[in-house]
């Protein structure tokens, strides 16, 4: 549904996105991974056809959204950074005149506002102000407009910003329902939104993409080496002894007078806890907590944008693009 | 079609909706409330002639200050609040083009103007109940006026979409409409005949007056008609190149 072919979008002080290339089939839901500033809404601009790409190609339901501009718009439900809305209007009449927007026509303006107030929970406030409602009711109102026209493609920028937990749950549930039967682009710098949301996951830093897969496999491609934490009381000599034990690569020690840590690097598919266990009942040590560490994807993504940062000198030298194309 | 009227539909109700609309309905009625109680008193002295009395209801100075002053605040808002708000990224990102945003967005605006007027055909019944009036002038008088609102409006909307601050819009309205609206009266500096017939095509402050009179010269429709097209068309490239920025 959103197939995007090495897209660039310079500016002419900076490159703002550079070389990407994805695709979001039907039913899918992707998120958009990446700090502030990472070229993710750019992006998201030059797909709604808001901003032309520098090069580089984008289609949105098979129509280039330079070349065919009108038609890829039709088939775009957008919600733009921070819910924009007409504060002085009610629900139901944003919705209509952004159903009319998107060229729906007739009968079927009531009856699809009537489906995205039901679609995004906002019966009990559909006759009123925008101004007057909350900020949770104002996200859904802006989600509402983004799909009243009932588009196959979502682009969501940030959809979940500046909302408490129980609304942003909320959201997410609607988004996950909605994905059923579109192709979703959601942008997000909030990791656990993806890992609650998304199928595929796509990182993005400084306009490029870093990394991508399903949240699972992006976790287990970056896990490196396994680490055990153990905490015995009372200050204890363990470190040889850990050491020892068998796929223990190395062991840190951290004596203190009421308990020692340690923590164990392992290798590969080995874990000792169990014979940390033993070690601590043969020598009568107490043992008072025992982790394996799994990898979150936040430090995926830390691990990520450190590849990025030890590498910067090979990233600079990026805008070579043919000059006699201007932004136009 | 039907989008660009869903933007002027929307429009249009914005105006109603915000305490400018009102400022500027209430200002607009006390001003040419007391304009038509100055024509009835000339209306009712001895010699009074009931034509010349009605142009005055469209000619006076009044009306060109109010118009000077009150289309820029009418435009301002039209594009510095969608930047505002961000809203402008939806209405672009829609299946509209720039030229339809711009144009509807000019006729919603125009129709508040158009709103504006309204009220003064009471005026117009007043003195048909009372006096023979020849219809002909008034409806002439009133196709002038929309054609200079228009005029003043496309400008309004070119300086809108120059500028996120809604101010700037109206003050870099004002100080354009100025020079527009002043060089037609420049005529009375000069005395080279064939200079003041040049600068006459330019004076609005006639224009006016000979449509008080319920002349319609085509020269005049096709000067107001192109000039707000070419006002609206340079907003249209604005707001295109303008979206990089936003």
């Amino acid at each position: 549904m959103i197939e995007v072919q090495n897209l660039t979008k310079t500016y002419p002080s900076q490159t703002a996105v550079a070389d990407v290339t994805f695709s979001v089939k039907e039913g899918e839901i992707v998120g958009f991974l990446g700090p502030n500033g990472a070229g993710k809404t750019t992006t998201m601009r030059v797909l709604t056809g808001f901003l032309p790409p520098t090069s580089g190609t984008a289609r949105i339901a098979g129509n280039d959204v330079v070349t065919r501009s009108k038609e890829a718009r039709a088939a775009i439900g957008y919600l733009p950074e921070s819910a924009a809305l007409y504060p002085e209007m009610r629900v139901t009449e944003y919705l209509a005149y952004r159903a009319r927007l998107e060229g729906v026509t007739g009968p079927a303006v009531k009856s699809r506002v009537a489906e995205a107030v039901d679609r995004c929970l906002l019966g009990e406030v559909a006759h009123r102000k925008i101004d007057n409602l909350s900020k949770g009711y104002r996200q859904r109102t802006a989600l509402a407009g983004a799909l009243v026209h009932q588009p196959p493609v979502l682009i969501l920028d940030e959809p979940t910003v500046g909302l408490d937990p129980m609304q942003i749950i909320k959201i997410r549930e609607m988004i996950r329902s909605l994905g059923r039967e579109r192709a979703v682009l959601l942008s997000t710098h909030i990791l656990p939104e993806v890992d609650a949301v998304c199928d595929r996951v796509l990182i993005i830093d400084r306009g490029r993409i870093v990394g991508e897969g399903t949240p699972q496999e992006l976790r287990s491609k970056l896990a490196g080496t396994p680490v055990v934490r153990a905490v015995f009381k009372g200050d204890v000599a363990v470190r040889d002894a850990l050491a020892g034990l068998s796929g223990v690569v190395a062991v840190e020690e951290e004596r203190g007078p009421g308990e020692t840590r340690a923590r164990l690097e392992c290798l590969p598919d080995a874990d000792p806890s169990e014979e940390i266990f033993h070690l601590a009942v043969a020598r009568g040590l107490v043992l008072r907590q025992l982790t394996r560490e799994a990898l979150s994807l936040e430090d995926v993504f830390v691990q990520l944008m450190r590849h990025d940062e030890a590498a910067p000198a090979a990233a600079e030298p990026e805008p070579a693009s043919p000059p006699p194309e201007a932004a136009s | 079609m039907r989008r660009f009227l869903a933007i002027v539909g929307r429009e249009w109700r914005a105006y109603f909706l915000s305490p400018l609309a009102y400022v500027i309905l209430a200002a607009f009625l006390v001003c040419s409330g007391w304009v038509f109680w100055i024509l009835l008193a000339s209306l009712s002295g001895p010699n009074a002639r009931a034509g010349q009395a009605l142009l005055y209801l469209f000619t006076n100075t009044f009306v060109w200050i109010y118009l000077l002053f009150t289309v820029p605040m009418i435009a301002m808002r039209l594009f510095p609040e969608e930047r505002k708000s961000g809203t402008i990224e939806v209405l672009l990102t829609s299946p509209v083009s720039e030229g339809t945003v711009v144009l509807g967005k000019f006729a919603g605006a125009f129709g508040f103007f158009l709103t504006m007027w309204a009220p003064s055909l009471v005026y117009v019944i007043i003195l048909r109940a009372h006096t023979p009036i020849d219809i002909g002038p008034v409806a002439s008088a009133y196709l002038g006026i929309a054609l200079l609102g228009a005029l003043f409006l496309a400008v309004g909307t070119f300086a809108s979409v120059l500028t996120k601050n809604q101010i700037v819009a109206a003050i870099l309205a004002f100080a354009m409409l100025i020079p527009l609206f002043s060089a037609g009266l420049l005529d009375v500096l000069l005395s080279d005949p064939s200079k003041t017939d040049l600068i006459g095509y330019f004076n609005m402050w006639e224009h006016m007056e000979d449509f008080a009179r319920g002349v319609v010269d085509s020269r005049r429709l096709v000067y107001y008609v192109s000039l707000t097209a070419f006002f609206l068309f340079l907003a249209t490239v604005v707001l295109n190149s303008k979206k990089e920025t936003a």
